[in-house]
């Protein structure tokens, strides 16, 4: 379980640019569940994210992860337990290195990184049954450099190696949000089968409001730093996407839009 | 494609080497071919590598006419001292003579195992640059002049000039070895002559300004070495003193002309000349180089600037404007080399 | 045949050096300036303990740690002081000038009446006769050859995949959960013990120490790495690491032959020129590819 509580957080403090984006902002997430966040830019859903994972630091508040305050723990350490996939698919994997040897440095966190040979030959095959299920041909190319492969083929792969190593939480960050509708299809069903298969924690941003109504038993609407919409279980069952997108126009009205 | 290409420029480029080198060996009536090394770009080093030729020429040794003349300069890069030395060893050119210190050791190192003969000059310790034992004995086939400072000499002059003063300044780079021992002489001698020396330690050009400003405020007058980097901002420091009214007392003749009050110096073409006879004695087999100590100009001369004293309102006493091997009646504008 | 082994004797000690420049530059990306004060370094620990009556071979160690500890000072004032990654290095270039001065105790020391790695008893006992002429490119070969089987084991190894991961993408070292700032810090101190230890051989195949010798130094280890990494890109059978090393012997080579037809006071424009050639046939590659795919 995962709780932010009385979250502040603001930009640029004591400059004239000083932005308040959480007051007291507060989330608990139950484990095993799986929320999607929409809403506009600057509405705070990355802020959260970053937050969540300790990529920035916050001013005020707490982080429990299962009950055990995370707030002062570094970022490298919390994602120990969080798997991350960013929205842009080359920040998952290793460009110059092959599939083969990303797939052995995913398969070893947790671990530490000694002076044991690099690749795990035994593993291999293991790696090509993860790649198989995916339909994109990577359990051949165990030797060609990430950086050669397409986005979505990217993304695949990072989403694969965030999960592989037992995890507690995963947070998508707009994670299909840079590949053809096509592609995006593709790895939003991955997602969904890992999310079940692994009973993962998941918080998923996304602009896509019918993958944020189709997936997920949670979701969650963001605008100026709280949840305007918070639906769970039959309650988000219900919801449509034309739901959604009333409450964003109300917003927007508001904001002068 | 790409890889054949270079290949082929290199093959070329060692065969026409082998050739070169080939047609010094055969050629008739003592042709001789020797690798000059000189270490940075610097003034006294080329009044050296000029002497050099024309003592070797009063032996009856001339460019061009029975003597080849490998002249490269390292540009104050070790590596690349190192490898023209190993050149010239690839060559078998049959004497190098080193300018400078570092260019000195890299020839020894190289010409230690070819056994080819090295003839340094410009080295101001050659003990402490194991070129030399302790007792200046040539440790292999290698030996030369040095230009330590006369410390002694300038010391006396000094004091001469100015009975009254107490403290001298000197500015020093600390990254050359020959400044170093020098200011340690000068350290050692000082006291005999009721001086004391004041010191300040730049690592480059851009520090001479603070140095100097700092010292200046310090000192009774200042005295040079014949530090590189030092000897190349003379005309800054020369601006400054001037403006505090303090004599500047040069190292050898070249300061004197653009402005420092006085010099027991060394005459760097005499140093060259004297060098170029010991090389030449090596080249005929009249001497090996081991069977030669290391030389020193054993008379400073003795060189004033009368304009400069008269700017400072310092009188020349007459036992030193008599002494002196040249007296400069005006400043030469300060050119850069 | 002299002429090819000084090449192949400057190009390997380089070798080292710019093996060391590869892991900063191409590996972790980071262009370290530290290289011009741990070359020096490696030298100046070489000649304070060779004059001090230390067996030749242990330098060899004692400077690679020397330069990997300079290597941690960089990283720690980049990492953890968070200044940039030039200026770092800067800043530990010039620390370690006067830190050299003070291990050296003089800005030049010889080493002509000492035993050196190329240079004792040992070594001659070992060798037969014959050899004994070619004993200093025999020693040099061999250390390259070993730092170099070193290194390629070290890369291939987990602790090194995640060190290329951090040059790649320092974002999914902290994914794996993994401090990025550490590993930063351990790939300087493995490039500046390796730069140090080519020092440390340079300053005894030379057998002297002088304060000036790592002007440069980077600058010489780039041209390598960019030229074998440039010329050898489509032989895909070959290590990084050996290109690296015949990139400095090819640098060495063109110096030693620039040498000879032109002023040495010109060789720093030539360097210069022949580092944009190579960088421009480089990337002209890179284009060709991406309009192709």
């Amino acid at each position: 379980m995962l709780e932010l509580k009385d979250i502040y957080k603001y930009y640029n403090p004591g400059t004239v640019n000083e932005l308040c984006l959480f007051k007291g902002f507060n989330l608990t997430v139950k484990e095993g569940e799986f929320v999607s966040v929409v809403g506009s830019n600057g509405s705070g859903k990355t802020s959260m994210l970053n937050i969540i994972c300790g990529s920035i630091p916050i001013e005020s508040g707490s982080i429990l992860l299962d009950g055990k305050d995370i707030t002062r723990e570094k970022e490298f350490r919390r994602n120990g337990k969080i798997g991350r996939v960013y929205q842009n698919p080359a920040l998952g994997t290793c460009p110059s290195m092959t599939i083969l040897e990303n797939m052995s440095l995913a398969d070893n966190k947790g671990k530490t990184y000694g002076l044991r040979r690099g690749t795990n030959k035994k593993r291999i095959d293991y790696y090509r049954e993860l790649l198989r299920p995916l339909n994109l041909g990577l359990e051949d190319k165990m030797y060609v450099k990430v950086g050669s492969l397409s986005g979505g083929q990217r993304q695949a792969m990072a989403l694969l190696m965030s999960t592989m190593t037992p995890i507690e939480f995963l947070i998508l960050d707009e994670h299909t949000a840079a590949l053809d509708p096509k592609t995006a299809e593709i790895i939003m069903q991955l997602t969904d089968t890992l999310v079940k298969e692994k009973h993962l924690t998941t918080i998923m941003v996304t602009h896509n409001l019918r993958y944020a109504v189709e997936y997920g038993d949670r979701l969650i609407m963001m605008h100026q730093g709280t949840s305007v919409i918070d639906r769970a279980g039959a309650e988000k069952a219900a919801l449509g996407i034309d739901d959604i997108l009333s409450k964003f126009n109300e917003i927007s009205i508001e904001c002068g839009n | 494609m790409k890889k054949s290409t270079t290949a082929k420029v290199l093959g070329a480029a060692m065969l026409t080497m082998s050739l070169a080198g080939a047609a010094n060996v055969y050629a008739e009536d003592a042709q001789y071919t020797i690798g000059i090394q000189q270490f940075a770009e610097h003034g006294s080093l080329d009044n050296c590598r000029e002497g050099f030729l024309e003592g070797l020429k009063e032996e009856g040794i001339e460019e061009g006419v029975n003597l080849t003349i490998d002249y490269k300069n390292a540009a104050a890069d070790m590596g690349m001292a190192g490898q023209i030395a190993d050149s010239f060893a690839a060559d078998k050119v049959d004497l190098m003579c080193g300018i400078a210190t570092p260019s000195a050791q890299s020839c020894y190192n190289a010409a230690m195992d070819a056994g080819i003969p090295v003839i340094f000059t410009a080295v101001t310790d050659p003990v402490a640059a194991e070129l030399a034992d302790e007792e200046g004995n040539p440790v292999g086939e290698i030996t030369g002049t040095s230009d330590k400072l006369p410390v002694q000499q300038q010391l006396e002059m000094i004091r001469t000039m100015l009975p009254e003063a107490k403290t001298i300044g000197i500015i020093y780079t600390t990254s050359e070895a020959n400044s170093e021992s020098a200011i340690k002489e000068y350290e050692a001698l000082a006291g005999d002559y009721g001086f004391e020396i004041e010191t300040t330690g730049i690592t480059a050009t851009a520090d001479i300004p603070l140095a100097a400003e700092t010292i200046l405020g310090k000192v009774d007058c200042m005295t040079n070495l014949t530090d590189n980097t030092v000897v190349a901002s003379l005309a800054t420091i020369l601006e400054m003193a001037n403006e505090k009214n303090i004599p500047v007392f040069g190292s050898e003749i070249e300061q004197v002309k653009i402005g420092c009050l006085a010099a027991e110096g060394l005459d760097y073409i005499e140093l060259g000349k004297q060098t170029g006879r010991m090389a030449a004695q090596v080249l005929k087999g009249e001497k090996k180089a081991s069977e030669i100590p290391y030389e020193t100009i054993e008379e400073a001369s003795l060189y004033i600037n009368s304009a400069v004293a008269e700017n400072l309102g310092i009188e020349v006493p007459e036992d030193l404007s008599s002494a002196a091997a040249e007296t400069f009646t005006e400043i030469t504008e300060y050119t850069a080399e | 045949m002299d002429f090819f082994i000084t090449i192949l004797e400057q190009g390997f000690i380089y070798g080292i050096l710019a093996l060391g420049v590869y892991i900063t530059y191409k590996i972790l990306d980071f262009p370290d300036l530290t290289t011009d004060g741990s070359f020096p370094l490696g030298a100046s620990v070489t000649a304070a303990l060779i004059s001090r009556g230390m067996n030749p071979y242990l330098t060899l160690p004692v400077a690679l740690l020397a330069g990997a500890l300079a290597g941690i000072c960089t990283g720690l004032i980049h990492v953890k002081g968070r200044v940039r990654d030039l200026l770092s290095g800067i800043i530990m270039m010039t620390a370690l000038w006067t830190i050299n001065l003070r291990i050296a105790g003089t800005s030049n020391v010889p080493l002509f009446s000492k035993e050196t790695i190329f240079k004792n008893g040992f070594l001659e006992g070992l060798l037969p006769e014959g050899l004994l002429p070619y004993r200093t490119i025999l020693v040099i070969l061999l250390l390259t050859l070993v730092t170099k089987l070193i290194l390629d084991f070290y890369m291939s190894s987990q602790s090194g995949f995640l060190l290329r991961a951090v040059g790649d993408n320092d974002k999914l070292v902290t994914a794996l959960a993994k401090d990025q700032g550490n590993m930063k810090i351990l790939g300087l101190a493995i490039a500046n013990g390796l730069v140090s230890l080519a020092g440390c051989i340079f300053c005894q195949e030379e057998r002297v120490f002088e304060i000036s010798m790592g002007t440069g130094a980077v600058v010489i280890g780039l041209a390598s790495v960019i030229i074998g990494t440039s010329l050898f890109k489509n032989l895909t059978f070959m290590k990084a690491t050996t290109a690296v090393i015949l990139g400095s012997v090819i640098y060495k080579a063109c110096t030693a032959i620039a040498m000879r037809s032109f002023e040495p006071q010109d060789m720093k424009l030539i360097t210069a020129v022949l580092f944009l050639i190579v960088l421009l046939i480089s990337m002209d590659r890179k284009k060709k590819v991406k309009t192709h795919a």
